[in-house]
């Protein structure tokens, strides 16, 4: 039977393919929404009293109110770019990124590159 | 926020000198004393490996591996202090704290990362876990030149961002895209380095009319060297030659760094 960290990997894995922040678009954020996802990156994950930590340990010209703080996270919630895992404070919140698409070149050019490949003994 | 830096080098262009730069400055911290960590995300084309004297037969587990949940950090960081070879630049760095996190060089495995794509947020995680996992002071981050999704996420999550430059139009123009993306992702601190610059041009000038343009410090103009060409990535210059001018600026550059530390 599964466990509760179980459950709650499977939940945020779950989340994870249902969208996701690209690097680029970090770029184009309002910039309460970027300072968020900046210290989310760094941090990977965070309760929201750490969070609500974090902010208070900032200069206080980049400071968040708790109210903006929320509905920030609300936004980014909503729009998959963090994952919440919880409810109130009790929430974990995890930044999501969007995976790097491989490339698009027919897939036979890379099987027959794999079979180039496997010739060379140290690459196999 | 964590305690380390990560410190970003970068370039818009290739041939610039990144790959030696960001060694020859991880180097140079860690001789001051500071546990230091590089990470090669150029997963499509590595190659700072060399600069520390390694091979593929020496490297042992790679951040594809990482990105594959086939290792963890802890099993892929590998301490350049306990494995330096005799040439003499490198040698300096014996028990220092310094690990290097490789990419691939195995054609199948950079193919299979090109064609199956690349899980960021694996990818950050690795970047953060490497300074948790590590105790690091500053963690470097040799990036693909031009700007690919890697480095995007790599400027993104960097305390410092070096960007380097040749004295080139093509450069110049590149370079001001790259500001631009930095400062759109309030990279905190950016430095700007120029590299290959001919030994004709007045250097304190050129600082200045790119500190102008960019409105950014240049933290070091660095000549163009033959002996540097000459070195050929056998051995880390500025621990080999530290007399040498390119030395002195690459210093100046390192300085700049620790500074902002």
């Amino acid at each position: 039977m599964p466990g509760v960290f179980d459950r709650l990997n499977k939940e945020i894995q779950d989340k994870q393919q249902e969208g996701g922040i690209t690097p680029l678009d970090l770029a184009s954020l309002p910039p309460a929404l970027r300072k968020i996802m900046r210290l989310m990156l760094r941090e990977l994950q965070m309760t929201y009293p750490r969070l609500c930590e974090a902010m208070d340990e900032m200069p206080e010209a980049d400071r968040l109110s708790r109210e903006d703080l929320q509905s920030a996270l609300t936004t980014l919630t909503e729009q998959y770019w963090l994952i919440r895992i919880g409810e109130k404070e009790k929430a974990i919140y995890k930044v999501n990124l969007r995976r790097k698409e491989g490339s698009k070149l027919a897939a036979g050019i890379w099987s027959s590159l794999n079979e180039r490949l496997k010739k060379h003994p140290k690459d196999t | 926020m964590n305690k380390g830096k990560i410190v970003s080098i970068h370039s818009f262009r290739g041939g610039t000198g990144k790959s030696n730069t960001t060694a020859n400055l991880a180097a140079q911290a860690a001789m001051a004393g500071k546990r230091v960590g590089v990470v090669d995300t150029d997963i499509q084309s590595p190659g700072i490996h060399v600069l520390f004297g390694l091979d593929e037969n020496k490297m042992g587990k790679t951040m594809n591996d990482f990105l594959h949940d086939k290792a963890t950090i802890r099993e892929i960081g590998l301490p350049i202090g306990d494995n330096t070879d005799t040439t003499e630049g490198r040698a300096k760095l014996k028990g220092k704290n310094l690990w290097l996190f490789p990419s691939s060089i195995r054609g199948r495995e950079i193919s299979q990362i090109l064609k199956e794509g690349i899980d960021f947020n694996k990818l950050n995680e690795g970047l953060q876990t490497t300074i948790t996992e590590f105790d690091l002071d500053y963690l470097f981050i040799d990036t693909h030149p031009g700007l690919n999704e890697e480095t995007l996420l790599s400027i993104a999550t960097s305390d410092i961002l070096i960007i380097i430059l040749r004295p080139d139009s093509q450069d110049l123009q590149g370079t001001s895209v790259t500001v631009d993306i930095a400062r759109s992702l309030d990279v905190p601190n950016l430095l700007l380095m120029v590299n290959k610059a001919l030994p004709k041009y007045d250097h304190a000038e050129l600082k200045k009319d790119i500190e102008e343009q960019f409105s950014a410090p240049v933290a070091g103009i660095l000549p163009l060297s033959f002996d540097m060409a000459e070195n050929a990535s056998s051995d880390l210059f500025s621990l080999r030659y530290p007399d040498h001018e390119w030395s002195k600026g690459l210093r100046s550059v390192a300085q700049a760094v620790l500074a902002l530390g």
